[in-house]
């Protein structure tokens, strides 16, 4: 009965009138790896990894990158390079020799300066109120 | 700020003016460039003020970890993606990789955001990415649903978050960062605000994953491919835990009394989930629950808002972001090989793999927090301030670290230990790129026990 609706011409939208073909399913059955439940309008290029040739055999130095020989070993070297001998060591020993991170050091050679001296002067070491009492205005008693 | 943020939008046309051959060396040399760069943002010159500021992105303690923690997972998901990517045609590679790009420029924005609507953007703008690698790049069909439970759960719990903004820019003025811990105190009274306080949060518990809310991590963690559930688990569970943190401040006094619930649910999770990874029969999943677990313990931590359990969180996330995805690379490596995720079917894989056993063992233990990477002594921190919260909570913490221990040796054991099945007949031997991706991942591990005080937020 629907596909009898083009009858109706140009009052339907065009997708309409192509309804047959829309409900066919376009991607292949059921495969033995883990199927792409999305139509491939292109055909996988090379099945290697998947079963069939290990890409050991044609290149034993395979380094996981690239079936190119060459381009595999520049990979690698890249990874390598910039991931363990840039990031890890060169930016561990940055971060390594920060000077003080956060300040930490700094608090405590501040804090004991600051003891030194209110000792020295006899004060208390630190305030009882953190702020000045007497610049808090309170609200008056009366029901708000 | 800029020198990161630049060069990562450009890393998205440069994906596109790459010829095929040189595309994912080129990929992974400037995603490390980046990241190493990226390691500039931790010479933070205070403890607590703002540093690297423009008008829109700043840096403090508590989002600089997080921020690297962005830029190195980039070169590690283009290492990770590489292999199963490489029979697709060149221009869904090039995609692929954009949409990588494209969600770390959105997380470092986030991360960075210095006002509360531009992380809120941000922080919706990460779904989108996300959501294609999931639903297009996964491999079972189950992953459309898992697509759906993604992107409904989040952003049913974000739409209130959203209102509760605005609410706050018109009663406010601004929303900045810089300014919003000196709003004068409000009169929180009415039962609408304690409605606007849950619409503040429940975006970020949803994300976390609190575990009542937690339904979509298993499905979108498991459907995802290898970088997306890296960046998943790695990143995007800390954006609900930064979150947190950030909006928390201006939540007070209603905090005190209302996140009872939440806090006794997000240690609920951490036992059942743990005892649901005790059950699981699915790599993946095992490794997504146990995600829900430790970040239960994290969102606990963020709620009590004592300065030792705001350390403890962050170390703790950040820990956890590269134990995690750490694992799913491990479970990819097996999954790559054997086409399945049952734990069973891939199982006394020392024997074959004994290199690949060395890192499945390091990640192990840094999931079952062994002193002194950095998992314990977030853990531990956090612990240590539930127990003074309240006393009570040491039962379910002490059970939950005893399950983590349990289902971490189960994975290990079952994966590892044993004898081999007799169907493996033919595994290729370990890459070096996948030697090379668990290296970034777990030697930064090892390198943060000798200096932690790089993850200890606002804390000295």
């Amino acid at each position: 009965m629907l596909s009898r609706l083009p009858r109706l011409g140009l009052a339907l939208p065009r997708s309409v009138s192509v309804l047959s073909t829309r409900f066919v399913s376009q991607s292949k059955a059921d495969s033995a790896i883990s199927s792409t439940a999305v139509t491939d309008p292109y055909e996988p290029v090379n099945q290697s990894g998947h079963g069939e040739v290990s890409p050991f055999a044609k290149n034993p130095d395979f380094h996981g990158f690239s079936t190119d020989p060459a381009e595999d070993e520049r990979n690698m070297k890249v990874g390598f390079f910039l991931g363990i001998s840039v990031a890890l060591v060169i930016g561990g020993t940055f971060i390594h020799y920060l000077p003080d991170h956060g300040m930490r050091k700094w608090a405590r050679r501040e804090a004991e300066r600051l003891i030194r001296l209110r000792e020295k002067d006899g004060l208390p070491l630190i305030q009882e109120n953190y702020y000045d009492a007497s610049k808090i205005i309170l609200p008056s008693s009366n029901e708000d | 700020m800029l020198k990161i943020l630049l060069p990562s939008i450009l890393l998205l046309p440069s994906m596109w003016l790459t010829p095929k051959k040189y595309l994912w060396t080129t990929a992974l040399f400037y995603s490390l460039v980046i990241a190493s760069t990226s390691l500039l943002w931790l010479a933070l010159p205070a403890e607590i003020g703002w540093s690297f500021l423009n008008y829109f992105m700043a840096s403090d303690p508590i989002s600089t970890p997080l921020l690297v923690l962005t830029c190195w997972l980039l070169p590690l998901m283009i290492l990770a993606s590489q292999n199963h990517l490489m029979l697709e045609p060149i221009n869904r590679q090039r995609t692929f990789i954009s949409l990588l790009i494209s969600l770390q420029i959105f997380l470092i924005l986030a991360f960075s955001a210095t006002e509360l609507i531009m992380f809120y953007v941000m922080f919706e703008a990460t779904l989108i990415p996300t959501l294609i690698i999931i639903t297009r790049w996964g491999n079972q069909m189950e992953r459309l649903n898992a697509g759906t439970y993604f992107l409904f759960y989040t952003l049913a719990g974000s739409l209130p978050l959203l209102i509760a903004l605005l609410l706050l820019q018109n009663s406010a003025g601004t929303l900045s960062f810089f300014t919003l811990p000196y709003l004068p105190p409000t009169h929180l009274t009415l039962w609408a605000h304690k409605i606007w306080w849950v619409a503040c949060l429940l975006a970020f518990l949803v994300k976390m994953p609190l575990y009542g809310a937690h339904l979509w991590l298993p499905k979108a963690h498991v459907e995802a491919p290898i970088a997306g559930s890296m960046v998943l688990a790695a990143v995007l569970l800390k954006l609900g835990g930064y979150g947190m943190m950030r909006i928390l401040v201006i939540l007070d006094p209603l905090t005190k009394e209302l996140n009872y619930p939440f806090i006794i649910l997000a240690l609920w999770g951490v036992i059942m989930t743990g005892s649901i990874c005790l059950r699981q029969t699915d790599l993946k999943a095992l490794i997504a629950y146990s995600s829900v677990s430790h970040m239960g313990l994290v969102a606990a931590a963020i709620l009590i808002q004592t300065p030792w359990a705001l350390t403890g969180a962050l170390i703790l996330m950040i820990a956890h972001g590269l134990t995690s995805s750490a694992l799913f690379c491990l479970a990819n490596t097996n999954y790559e090989r054997s086409h399945s995720r049952t734990m069973i079917l891939a199982r006394g894989l020392q024997t074959l793999l004994p290199l690949a056993a060395i890192w499945w063992f390091t990640a192990t233990l840094a999931n079952l927090a062994l002193p002194p990477l950095p998992n314990l002594m977030g853990e531990l921190m956090i612990i240590t301030s539930l127990f003074n919260w309240s006393m009570w909570t040491l039962i379910m913490t002490g059970l939950g670290t005893l399950i983590t221990a349990g289902y971490s040796l189960y994975m290990f054991l079952t994966t590892q230990r044993g004898p081999l099945p007799n169907h493996l007949i033919s595994l290729d031997p370990s890459h070096s790129r996948e030697h090379l991706l668990l290296t970034l991942h777990l030697l930064p591990l090892l390198l943060l026990v000798l200096k932690p005080e790089l993850l200890w937020g606002w804390n000295a």
